[in-house]
């Protein structure tokens, strides 16, 4: 058996044990009700069932449209469409209006992008949601009504690629946006595409005495969740109830209240059990939501609203394509970088700025901030293609991969072990080089991949035939301690404590499987041992619901475990105060008098005692009750650090290239659930895999049509595919709080990609900067190496 | 009308072709939608994800690419009807040794790979780790809980090691 992780405080009870997920049992047995299984027809007389036009075009807009046909067809309740009054006057939007925090329509991040509108007579991609929608009794007659529209369009021109799109005369997309092209306006606090400008990050790079630059493109992949998106929406009167697979309950309510000027207490926003997110709900504002309960409303029935597979490829994760410099000097400083991307949005703009400008601004002001010369600029540029949006890490990947791939190259012309320049360069702001939390990370990482096997590159380590090892790595800061959590305002837990001495936790947040719930009851019953219950004494409510009176937290940054931890101390407090209390009118003296210990309630000086059962069991049979409204703490303590370690073989003759090995490291803080984690890093590379080897939406360039919107032609990782993976976690770094952890969910995937493209480097000598590294691209970065002129000629 | 006779975790039904079920309806759409056995998923209705993924006379099936018509005479087994104790169950649900994390994180591909995990030890009680891999490799889990996933079947082949009991 391997070990697992070294716990630093280990008077802990129940905080960062091995032992069951909580959710295991209803999971495993198939009991776990997801969006699919409660809205059967069955389940809701009357159900219909709602489906949008899909555009067969990349460009085009609805000339006429006559839905006499499809209205007269049998079973069909209602068509809406662009033209109906009531979607004509609604307000343009955006499907990013927040990346966690409850936002209204006025107070949106993108407001200088309202590109959406909930039904369009434009369209933008090939499988854009286009003007019209149609509920009726059986998908098979919402599809036949589809076919019976009667539509006149006219053809646009498209343009697939950024750099053609960015040109002059190139086709609008946008207009209402931009009128003179295809870039879209820079971060609203910004207003300029450069978005850190420090020092002279040009003349810095001249006189640099190495100076390294790379060229990457980080491609588009989905997020492929097993439960594809939807909602079911039903209307009692003026109330309407909506069961949505989006795991944002409380945005949700925000946006469909906003948008159809509802008052918050007439919407009730329901979720279940969810089959995955990986960023896919964090853009949570989509026309969907409200075509939807408009349809209900007209039809005076429920409307399910689901996506198919096919039409579950609906944004992915932003393409970008980096230009990335670094000069340093020859002890190994690094005195310049310049950063340069160009984000792809597809047809909407959606988050794009967000993983371009927001995500790399923090990044490069945390962990270059003493760097003297820094230049970033970008440009968000829309394509006539799936939109990007967010996935799993936002932005971190992208740019990991150009940063990763040109450290390693200035490592080489240095002629230093790229470990050791990482160390000498990078520290999370306001702490002292070398940085601890860094230097436990890659040491750590260095010793479980092997590091000292690792040969100059293009020697390729253990060479055997055609076949060559290399090994490499690639580090980033983690993300999403307390302080930068802040904007959620007041987290809201509740508990209650039965008569028994069951407890019910109430902490809301939508289950999509990250393994927060777990860890809330882990905390729950730390913060409440006192009582001397044990994890099965805690009931945690699965299922989020906008009328169960607290705020949902949103399954984002990777917070939500240790966000709810944090608070649920108070509620503790609270809880033992009121055993106290009671403690105090059974042996008739002063609360302070009472200690509670382990189960027992006693009277320090008398040593006169009873359980806390026997005190609740014998009083008035109501639960103990403590809701907590607490802010998170302010204190700006830094982030800790991530890396991927990889062993790859390659076969040059055959342009394969194996993943041997991968060795994922994590400072966490604390480590609350250690399977959990250890699942998010393992399934983090088998997802960073994905994207690294096999994962990429194809266009056929002529049409612009998409040719793997499925499972099938779509190569997601399985079984077969995932390597030996071995997690490390680490417990260096401490946030503020009591448990100061730093979630892990989204920077599991961060660094694999780069770790590879080194590791090929190192074994090959030969650079791949476009993933996914597919045998195509292998073979040519391979045959381009050896002959030049060839591969010229042939381009 | 023509019937068909399904058996559906131990016990027989009856079903008008017409009726209950059309010639074109799949076995996943009528588990799910006429018995509501919502225990197998339909995340891809197209073969590639193993998420709704049954027993047939003892033989994992994807249910999404079978249509219920041709289960006539025959015996079907959905996660429903294994025994509350079920060792396959338990060992995903328990997965916790360091090192792999847990076998479930969303958990909607898990009874798919549940049951595949049974069509393998009916199969082929002992399987090595690259046996539970060939075995498993027709079902995704986008979570990749993969390493743990195997770590669970490899214990559960382990547990069944005694003499093992009939699974249908």
């Amino acid at each position: 058996m391997k070990q697992g992780f070294s716990q630093r405080d280990r008077s802990r009870k129940f905080i960062g044990k091995y032992q069951h997920k909580i959710d295991g049992p209803v999971k495993a047995s198939g009991k776990a009700k997801y969006l699919d299984d409660i809205v059967l027809k069955s389940q809701h007389p009357g159900l219909l069932y709602a489906k949008v036009l899909r555009s067969p075009h990349p460009h085009a807009r609805i000339k006429s449209l006559d839905t006499r046909k499809a209205e007269a067809l049998p079973g069909v309740h209602v068509v809406l469409s662009y033209k109906d009054p009531e979607i004509a006057a609604m307000k343009p939007t955006q499907a990013g209006w927040t990346p966690f925090n409850t936002t209204s329509y006025d107070r949106m991040l993108w407001s200088n992008t309202l590109d959406r509108r909930v039904l369009s007579d434009t369209v933008r991609w090939v499988g854009d949601e286009a003007g019209v929608v149609v509920a009726a009794e059986s998908p098979e007659i919402v599809e036949e009504a589809l076919r019976l529209l009667e539509i006149e369009w006219e053809i646009l021109p498209f343009v697939l690629e950024p750099v053609d799109s960015m040109k002059p005369g190139a086709p609008l997309i946008h207009p209402e946006i931009n009128p003179t092209g295809n870039i879209q306006p820079p971060s609203p606090d910004m207003n300029s595409h450069t978005f850190i400008d420090v020092g002279d990050a040009e003349t810095a790079l001249a006189e640099a005495d190495a100076v390294v630059e790379v060229n990457t493109e980080y491609n588009n992949s989905d997020q492929g969740c097993l439960g594809t998106r939807g909602c079911l929406m039903q209307w009692e009167g003026d109330k309407l109830t909506v069961w949505t697979s989006y795991y944002q309950a409380d945005q949700t309510r925000m946006h469909i209240t906003q948008m159809l000027n509802m008052p918050m207490h007439k919407v009730r926003v329901i979720n279940p059990y969810i089959g995955g997110s990986f960023g896919r709900g964090n853009l949570g504002e989509q026309p969907f939501f409200i075509f939807t309960a408009v349809l209900a409303k007209r039809a005076g029935k429920p409307v399910l609203y689901q996506y198919t597979r096919r039409e579950d490829f609906h944004d992915t994760r932003n393409r970008v394509l980096y230009n990335c410099r670094l000069g340093a000097m020859k002890d190994g400083n690094i005195t310049a970088i310049y950063l340069n991307s160009i984000g792809d949005s597809g047809a909407y703009s959606d988050d794009t700025l967000g993983a371009t400008d927001f995500v790399v601004r923090e990044w490069a002001e945390a962990n270059l901030g003493h760097i003297p010369n820094k230049k970033c600029e970008t440009r968000a540029v829309y394509t006539n293609k799936i939109p990007g949006g967010i996935k799993r890490g936002i932005g971190n990947n992208q740019v990991n991969l150009a940063f990763g791939i040109a450290l390693d190259e200035l490592a080489e012309k240095l002629g230093m072990d790229p470990v050791e320049l990482a160390i000498k360069n990078i520290c999370f702001e306001h702490r002292p080089i070398p940085d601890r939390s860094l230097v436990a990370v890659l040491n750590e990482g260095a010793r479980h991949i092997g590091w000292e096997k690792r040969l100059k590159p293009g020697l390729g380590s253990a060479k055997r035939g055609t076949r060559k090892r290399g090994f490499g790595f690639s580090l980033n800061n983690s993300w999403h301690a307390a302080w930068q959590e802040l904007p959620r305002g007041h987290i809201q837990v509740s508990m209650r404590v039965n008569p028994d001495c069951t407890v019910i936790l109430d902490a809301p947040t939508a289950e999509t499987g990250t393994g927060s719930n777990t860890c809330n009851v882990l905390a729950c019953a730390e913060s409440l041992s006192f009582l001397g219950i044990k994890l099965e004494d805690i009931e945690w409510i699965a299922h989020t619901d906008t009328e169960r009176g607290l705020k949902d937290q949103v399954q984002t940054d990777s917070a939500i475990s240790y966000v709810q931890a944090e608070v649920m101390g108070k509620a503790a407090g609270m809880i033992k105060a009121q055993v106290q209390q009671r403690g105090a009118q059974k042996f008739n003296v002063k609360p302070e008098d009472i200690e509670v210990q382990d189960g027992r309630v006693f009277v320090k000086s008398t040593e006169e005692e009873i359980s806390v059962k026997d005190l609740l069991w014998g009083g008035n049979l109501v639960p103990l009750l403590a809701s907590v409204n607490e802010t998170l703490p302010e204190e700006n303590t830094g982030l800790p650090y991530v890396a991927t370690f990889a062993e790859v073989e390659v076969d040059e003759e055959l342009g394969l290239l194996d993943i041997v090995k991968l060795v994922v490291v994590h400072d966490c803080g604390t480590v609350i659930f250690p399977p959990g984690a250890e699942g998010q890093q393992v399934g983090g590379q088998a997802m960073a895999i994905g994207e690294t080897m096999m994962e990429e939406i194809i266009y056929d360039r002529r049409t612009g049509v998409p040719m793997n919107f499925n499972w099938i032609d779509y190569k997601i990782p399985t079984i077969l595919d995932v390597p030996e993976v071995e997690p490390v976690l680490l417990e260096v770094w401490k946030g503020a709080g009591e448990y100061g952890a730093c979630g892990i969910g989204e920077s599991v995937t961060t660094c694999a990609p780069a770790a590879v493209a080194n590791a090929f480097y190192n074994a090959t000598g030969v650079r791949l900067m476009s993933i996914p590294f597919t045998p195509d691209k292998v073979l040519k970065a391979l045959e381009t190496a050896r002959n030049p002129s060839i591969s010229k000629a042939a381009r | 009308m023509e019937l068909i006779r399904i058996k559906v975790n131990h016990r027989w039904s009856e079903l008008g072709i017409g009726k209950d079920l059309q010639p074109d309806t799949t076995l996943a759409y009528l588990l799910r939608q006429r018995f509501g056995l919502t225990g197998l998923k339909v995340a891809c209705d197209e073969g590639a994800c193993g998420a709704c993924t049954v027993l047939v006379d003892g033989k994992a099936i994807l249910s999404c690419m079978t249509l219920a018509i041709e289960m006539d005479g025959h015996e079907v087994l959905t996660i429903e009807g294994l025994p509350a104790d079920d060792h396959v169950i338990r060992a995903f649900a328990e997965q916790s040794e360091p090192g792999y994390g847990t076998a479930i994180q969303c958990g909607f591909c898990t009874p798919g790979f549940v049951m595949s995990a049974h069509g393998l030890l009916i199969e082929n009680p002992h399987p090595t780790l690259q046996e539970v891999k060939e075995g498993l490799a027709g079902n995704l889990c986008r979570c990749g809980c993969y390493p743990a996933i195997a770590q669970a079947v490899l214990k559960a082949a382990d547990e069944m090691a005694e003499p093992r009991r009939e699974v249908l």
